[in-house]
């Protein structure tokens, strides 16, 4: 009975900690995923002064030649170009400022999961030829009080540096877990925009780059540089710092919670083990008496602390699995708080996710802990008097 | 030839403060197949006699010798071996594992040697089976009565075959029926293997059967009496 209560008490420390773990963990990873398939791509090409003040006229030359010598690098996945530009956007009964992306529909797919974030009901992302169309975001319609098929005029200015503008059909309307980023973007055909802006064939004002394994994007950024010193490769954690500082964020915080969880568990094991010398203390001392050296003692002790702790962290740690895949699966729905997740870049639906890495990881750590804490109770029992403790009630 | 060899055996608790000497000057013999108690009232210091002829507590002075070799100056590590090899134990509360079975009780000692497993089992049933618990080999100490439990502790006393049993009140706990029974088969193994049986006892049925009755009172002896044709 003693044992199982003790089991209990480190398989549900280890259940708290590890989903909530998983939970954090999935947060994160959904965030980062969300910003390179949505915003940032891996790696990013612009003009060296185009982040200054995103001037239409400081944009990258030989933009085909440039993508299809990417393609052949190693370690990159898909290429693809936009334009880009400050405009306003007006209707009726509303102006607001945006960023006016041109995209190339086909490669923009390969690099960006924009186009999935369109519903079947809420049109397509350029699907058909139709020229002069526009994709905005389900906040922006709202706010511009338009829906599909509806008309909103770009005021932006051009490459010679005049103000100009056009209208643009809505043909699909998006919505992503980023309020805020959804309000400021909007997207129409590199062509089109290129026509308006009157700009130069060939030339792009953003390259954006996906590669096979994002953690290797600062190294292949680098050595990108090095092939176009005239272009600035920016990395996405240069281009979103926030990111990187989520993920090194999310692997201190999980290692702060897990030691706390497994120093409470450690104390829990010391309290318990301590109760049981107490309640086995003749026991002990018999087995002392009969001929039972303090090494063996300390050894036994020892090893029933470890045991428990092991069989108490295989039950957590299954126990966990099973609720991390279940709802990895199915998702925890926390659209009550849905407002205030996405104005930050959070989905209301998260996914818990653990690396399997972390459940080995964890059994080494309760390992330790069963170690660690079962020293000052076998401590205890070899100091046990033989001849006293045998007469204990 | 002495078994055990006890001289001028004192312990004295509390010497700063209030001295209580439970041994005051205690020199006895004990030869090999004796069958023996050690009596007197409660507080006598039977008890502490017992656990420094057992190793179990050091003496204040005085030497306990056993098989030429005084335990008394011996290092609480050398201590539990010299138990392990050479001292049984028969305690007034059985004492046994509760969650092994008798047969693992009593293999526990040989385990602790290191026996060879045939021979260990060979022994674990023989004597199970002397102490009439043939029957009940696999049985653990809740599915057993006081008597066969301490039965099983006696068994377990004389598993590492050692060159004397220390019994502290093992009948205290029983029924006369138990010990009665209990009394009969240490009488017999002490005969059959020639092993010296030493008592703590305040029983009169343990007197009865002993042939050597020591009566101890303020930590001195105050009797020896060897019984003739018992």
């Amino acid at each position: 009975m003693r044992s199982a209560v003790v089991i209990f008490a480190i398989a549900s420390g280890l259940v708290g900690g590890l989903f909530s773990s998983a939970w954090m963990n999935g947060m994160a990873i959904q965030r980062v995923e969300n910003t390179f398939s949505l915003e940032t791509a891996h790696i990013q090409f612009h003009n060296p002064q185009f982040s200054e003040n995103q001037d239409v006229r400081r944009t990258i030359g030989s933009t085909e030649d440039k993508l299809k010598d990417l393609l052949k690098i190693d370690g990159v996945r898909a290429v693809t170009s936009r334009l880009k530009t400050q405009a306003m956007a007006a209707t009726a009964n509303k102006n607001m400022g945006v960023t006016l992306v041109g995209v190339d529909p086909i490669s923009e797919k390969e690099v960006f999961g924009l186009y999935k974030k369109i519903d079947t009901s809420s049109g397509d992302f350029f699907e058909t030829k139709r020229k002069n169309s526009i994709v905005i975001s389900k906040a922006l319609a709202k706010e511009l009080k338009v829906k599909l098929k509806s008309k909103i005029v770009l005021t932006f200015q051009d490459y010679n540096g005049e103000i100009t503008g056009a209208a643009f059909k809505v043909i699909g309307i998006f919505k992503t877990d980023n309020s805020t980023w959804d309000k400021m973007h909007v997207f129409v055909k590199n062509a089109d925009l290129r026509k308006v802006l009157e700009l130069p064939e060939g030339q792009s004002h953003e390259i954006d780059i996906l590669v096979d394994d994002y953690l290797q994007a600062s190294v292949i950024s680098s050595q990108l540089q090095e092939k176009y010193p005239d272009i600035l490769s920016e990395d996405w954690s240069k281009i979103q710092p926030y990111i990187s500082f989520l993920t090194d964020y999310m692997d201190i915080m999980m290692g702060v919670f897990m030691i706390i969880i497994l120093g409470a568990l450690g104390f829990g094991i010391v309290n318990t083990m301590l109760m049981v010398i107490l309640e086995r203390t003749r026991e002990l001392g018999m087995l002392m008496a009969i001929g039972m050296n303090k090494k063996r003692v300390f050894i036994m002790i020892m090893l029933e602390t470890i045991f428990l702790a092991f069989v108490g962290a295989f039950v957590g740690e299954l126990i966990s699995m099973l609720l991390i895949k279940y709802y990895g699966i199915n998702g925890i729905d926390i659209s009550s708080m849905a407002e205030g997740l996405e104005s930050v870049g959070y989905s209301a639906i998260t996914y818990p996710f653990l690396e399997p890495f972390r459940y080995l990881q964890i059994t080494v750590m309760v390992l330790i802990t069963g170690i660690l804490a079962s020293v000052y109770p076998a401590i205890k029992a070899i100091k046990l008097n033989p001849a006293e403790s045998i007469r204990t009630v | 030839m002495s078994v055990i060899k006890i001289k001028d055996l004192r312990k004295t608790y509390n010497e700063t403060e209030v001295p209580v000497h439970a041994v005051n000057g205690i020199d006895l013999e004990f030869e090999k197949g004796e069958f023996a108690a050690i009596v007197g009232p409660s507080g006598c210091g039977k008890t502490t006699l017992m656990n420094m002829i057992g190793g179990l507590e050091e003496p204040t002075s005085g030497d306990v010798i056993v098989n030429g070799i005084d335990i008394s100056k011996l290092s609480s590590k050398e201590l539990i071996d010299f138990r392990l090899e050479n001292i049984g134990f028969v305690f007034q509360a059985y004492n046994l594992i509760p969650v092994l079975k008798a047969k693992e009780n009593v293999e526990f000692i040989m385990q602790l040697q290191k026996w060879d497993k045939r021979k260990m089992d060979e022994r674990t049933i023989s004597l199970l089976r002397s102490v009439g618990l043939g029957d009940k080999i696999n049985s653990r100490p809740n599915q057993m009565s006081g008597g066969e439990q301490q039965r099983v502790a006696v068994a377990r006393a004389l598993a590492s075959k050692p060159q004397f049993v220390l019994a502290d009140e093992p009948t205290a706990n029983l029924d006369s029926h138990a010990t009665t029974q209990l009394l009969d088969i240490m009488k017999e193994l002490n005969e059959e293997e020639n092993i010296t049986f030493i008592f703590a006892t305040h029983d009169q049925r343990v007197m009865d059967k002993a042939r050597r009755v020591i009566t101890i009172d303020d930590g001195k002896v105050v009797s020896d009496v060897v019984k003739v044709n018992i």
